[in-house]
């Protein structure tokens, strides 16, 4: 198994003088050095502008003891109080949507089971996917069959102490003949009422958590006595049926659907939490279409779904704390980190003080599109991979690391083990592909726009989808321009309002990338450094919402694309995503537009029958990757001036999804006119304006030939105007 | 039935020659089968030395099994290492070897 040396920090932007916890893994024991380097270019390729990084003065390099620290994946409930679970006789009873029945390992449902010393009870599936009961040292009771995966069934067991008779069984809601809806089973066990720890979705082993579960749980029950199976059976509310009244506890996941209490709607209010964010707003065993929005009906929405890969927070310890001096410059930082071969480059993003601009260009670093993709496993989550990126899957060495792991959390592109969709994305864990030295895919490719300011001598400070989403406008409005990265995808409402306000008032804005301001997500309102992304109706999409689960949890927004929310990228940046392909780029051709004199300053030095990015480090041209175009159907100003058009691609280019409402086979770079991309400019109110490059590639034609070529030229010439007060 | 053809050793030559880009009807479309459904279970590459070195290999039965890799042959050229996946891959669809070398 491949090694590294892992770090994260408990904040990815800071301003000066903040402080900073690191938290760092090493496989190794022994010392590791840190060293604080700020970054300007984190390409590492032949064919790259070069590895660049400066030292800080006022931080010293350190050192410190290696020690491991494991990444606990897993998503479970743990509930406070455990005497009140320290139960002889008792009875359970919860729906459960079980999805990865051929796991080949126990997955707990609810209990107090410790496996470390047998004791406790638990209702779980074992091994073979069938129901069963522990209970202490006692042989498992288990019914005979084994449940069918993505069903919904009601699981019930009652053990008599006094008697020592145990109870099992499980009805599934959907009847099929020639399999039988309801099982139930019957054996012997001893009582053990140890108060440990009580779960839902996983048990004890000592202070370690495991079995975790995988599917959906709807309201667990705990009862303090042997009740009858067939009242266990019944759906709560129904004739004959248990109350919460009667129960030691009886959780409603329909409460508190954006947060991370689970709450006990009996008597005693034995109320827990949940722990690495669960899926919640999950359609629960009840639900039947009437409602597609939880927030309108969140009785049927009582389920939460659990993943034995879900990953909110590491949690590890700090191995030591970095204060920011109070003078360092606004810019893209690394924690560098090396013990013997092994290296760890951690990115911090600081920004200048609260209330301040240090320049007057600011580049607007995507944090939360870094999140929707933090370490993907595209290449075993899609089945669609080499198709849509027309290349043999290639594994870098930390997809090995992944792979071999099973995972360092995943990202919103991926599948969880048991096949089902990914919707949340945390910093608080290391991300192995926010790192330079990685593909130029996102912060690697960013690097190649930090590199070119740098070389240009252009001042910039970084401004993040953070501060963003925290301050709105306010975040930007000091600023005479804006840089956007290559790929700024991910937006919430308050993000796009703020950089909407801020073209609207004057700002100018150079968005340097493509297929941005695509999709819709949410920040969690309270949990720092998390957001959510649900892969709604319809888009370019890793994988699709189950019925009725398209609203975010976090915020009760329809999520998905901003198209399908009233607001297609073009309203802002007068393009927006029309076509991909990965393996080739290709270049701009001018158009009339570019010979509006409105655009005279952007053409200023480039010829006119310049083929504009036939070279570059990303792909070979500068446009290619991702491609955006203009449309005034979704959203392109009438004003906005087509100052160049790339169209010559192959068939490895390909139409975007949501575009074509019926099935044909002209949706290739060779037959489909709409695979292109539009260089765009036009003017806002009260003074501002908008360029965008529409090309992922862009950036990568920055460098070529010393900085001297037309794709640097032009962007150029309109950075330096954009930064001149007088009108446009 | 969606099959390769195992007499077209003329696509085979043509992907030799320039595994990107423009593409004949024919390669695509051989691409496109090759390409189909997961990678599990099929020959992948693997950068062993960033920038430097490649290798082939198989992914495990599932996530969290380790990856087999075959040291038999390392690549200094990305497209060697390419070239040498869609062999692998003409072999686990044809039983054949690929007729090019």
């Amino acid at each position: 198994m491949s090694e590294r040396l892992l770090a994260y920090t408990d904040k990815l932007s800071a301003k000066p003088g903040d402080l900073i916890q690191v938290k760092v893994s090493s496989p190794h024991s022994g010392k590791y050095r840190a060293r604080l380097v700020r970054m300007i270019c984190g390409d590492d390729s032949a064919d790259g502008p070069g590895f660049k990084t400066e030292p800080v003065k006022g931080v010293a390099e350190s050192e410190h003891a290696a020690r491991f620290q494991p990444v606990p994946l897993g998503s479970y409930a743990a509930i406070k109080d455990r005497k009140g679970f320290a139960l002889a006789s008792f009875s359970l009873a919860a729906f459960i949507w079980p999805t990865r029945l051929d796991k080949g390992e126990a997955q707990c449902i609810l209990g107090n089971w410790d496996a470390a010393n047998a004791s406790g009870y638990a209702l779980y599936l074992d091994a073979q996917g069938r129901i069963a009961l522990r209970v202490g040292e006692s042989a498992p009771v288990t019914l005979e069959a084994p449940l069918l995966s993505r069903h919904w069934y009601r699981v019930a067991a009652s053990f008599d102490a006094k008697s020592g008779r145990v109870t099992l069984a499980a009805h599934r809601q959907l009847p099929y003949a020639g399999n039988p809806q309801r099982q139930i089973a019957r054996g012997k066990a001893a009582a053990s009422t140890a108060a440990n720890r009580f779960l839902i979705a996983a048990w004890n082993d000592g202070a370690k958590v495991t079995a975790h579960f995988n599917g959906k749980i709807d309201s667990p029950t705990v009862y303090a006595k042997a009740q009858p199976i067939e009242a266990l059976l019944l759906p709560p509310g129904s004739r004959g049926a248990l109350t919460p009244r009667q129960a030691v506890a009886a959780w409603d996941f329909a409460r508190d659907i954006p947060g991370t209490t689970v709450i006990d709607r009996g008597p005693k209010r034995r109320n827990g939490q949940t722990v690495n964010l669960p899926t919640r707003a999950m359609t629960g065993w009840n639900w039947n279409g009437t409602e597609m929005n939880w927030v309108h009906k969140p009785e049927h929405y009582g389920a939460i779904h659990f993943h034995d890969d879900d990953l909110y927070d590491c949690g590890w310890e700090t191995d030591f704390t970095l204060r920011l001096p109070k003078t360092l410059k606004s810019g893209i930082y690394c924690l560098h980190l090396t013990q013997g071969d092994l290296e760890e480059w951690t990115p911090l993003f600081v920004t200048p003080p609260k209330g301040k601009a240090t320049a007057r260009l600011a580049f607007l670093v995507p944090t939360a599109s870094y999140l929707a993709y933090a370490n993907h496993q595209m290449s075993t989550s899609w089945h669609f991979d080499e198709l849509s990126s027309s290349r043999f899957t290639t594994f870098s060495q930390a997809d090995l690391y992944m792979e071999e792991a099973g995972s360092l959390g995943l990202s919103t592109y991926d599948l969880h083990n048991d096949g089902s969709g990914v919707c949340h994305s945390s910093y608080l864990r290391p991300i192995l592909n926010m790192r330079p030295k990685t593909d130029l895919w996102q912060f690697n490719a960013d690097t190649h726009i930090t590199d070119w300011l740098e070389a240009k001598k252009l001042p910039y400070d970084i401004i993040t989808d953070e501060e963003l989403e925290r301050d709105g406008v306010a975040a930007l409005k000091r600023y005479a321009c804006v840089i956007t990265g290559t790929h700024p995808e991910y937006y919430s409402e308050r993000m796009l309002d703020g950089v909407q306000d801020y073209t609207n008032h004057g700002g100018r804005l150079m968005y340097l990338g493509a297929n941005g301001f695509y999709w819709r997500i949410a920040w969690h309102p309270k949990l720092p450094g998390v957001i959510e992304h649900r892969r709604s109706e319809d888009g370019m999409r890793a994988w699709w919402t189950e019925t009725g689960e398209s609203y975010m949890e976090f915020t009760g927004e329809y999520s998905g694309l901003w198209r399908r929310n009233g607001r297609p990228p073009n309203m802002l940046a007068g393009v927006g995503f029309s076509a991909q392909g990965f393996d080739v780029a290709s270049w701009f051709d001018r158009m009339p537009g570019s010979n509006d004199p409105r655009a005279a300053f952007i053409f200023k030095g480039v010829g006119q029958n310049e083929r504009i990015g036939d070279f570059g480090s990303v792909g070979g041209g500068a446009a290619g990757w991702e491609l955006d175009r203009a449309d005034a159907a979704l959203g392109t100003p009438p004003h906005a001036l087509i100052l160049a058009t790339a169209n010559e691609f192959p068939a490895s280019y390909h139409w975007v999804k949501e575009e074509f409402n019926h099935s044909h086979s002209a949706v290739n770079g060779d037959t489909c006119p709409m695979v292109k991309a539009d260089l765009v400019f036009f003017e806002t109110p009260k003074g501002g304006a908008v360029f965008s490059a529409s090309s992922i590639s862009w950036a990568g034609s920055l460098a070529h030939n010393g900085y001297d070529n037309n794709v640097s030229r032009i962007t150029e010439n309109v950075v330096r105007r954009f930064l001149e007060a007088k009108p446009l | 039935m969606l099959s390769i053809d195992p007499t077209r050793t003329d696509l085979c030559e043509e992907f030799k020659r320039q595994p990107a880009g423009r593409h004949s009807a024919d390669l695509h479309r051989l691409l496109d089968l090759m390409r189909w459904g997961y990678a599990r279970g099929k020959t992948i590459i693997l950068c062993t030395v960033p920038h430097k070195e490649w290798r082939l290999a198989k992914m495990g039965p599932r996530r969290g099994s380790k990856v087999q890799v075959d040291n038999s042959r390392v690549f200094h050229d990305h497209d060697d290492a390419v070239w040498a996946c869609f062999r692998a891959r003409w072999k686990e669809m044809t039983g054949r070897d690929c007729p090019v070398e």
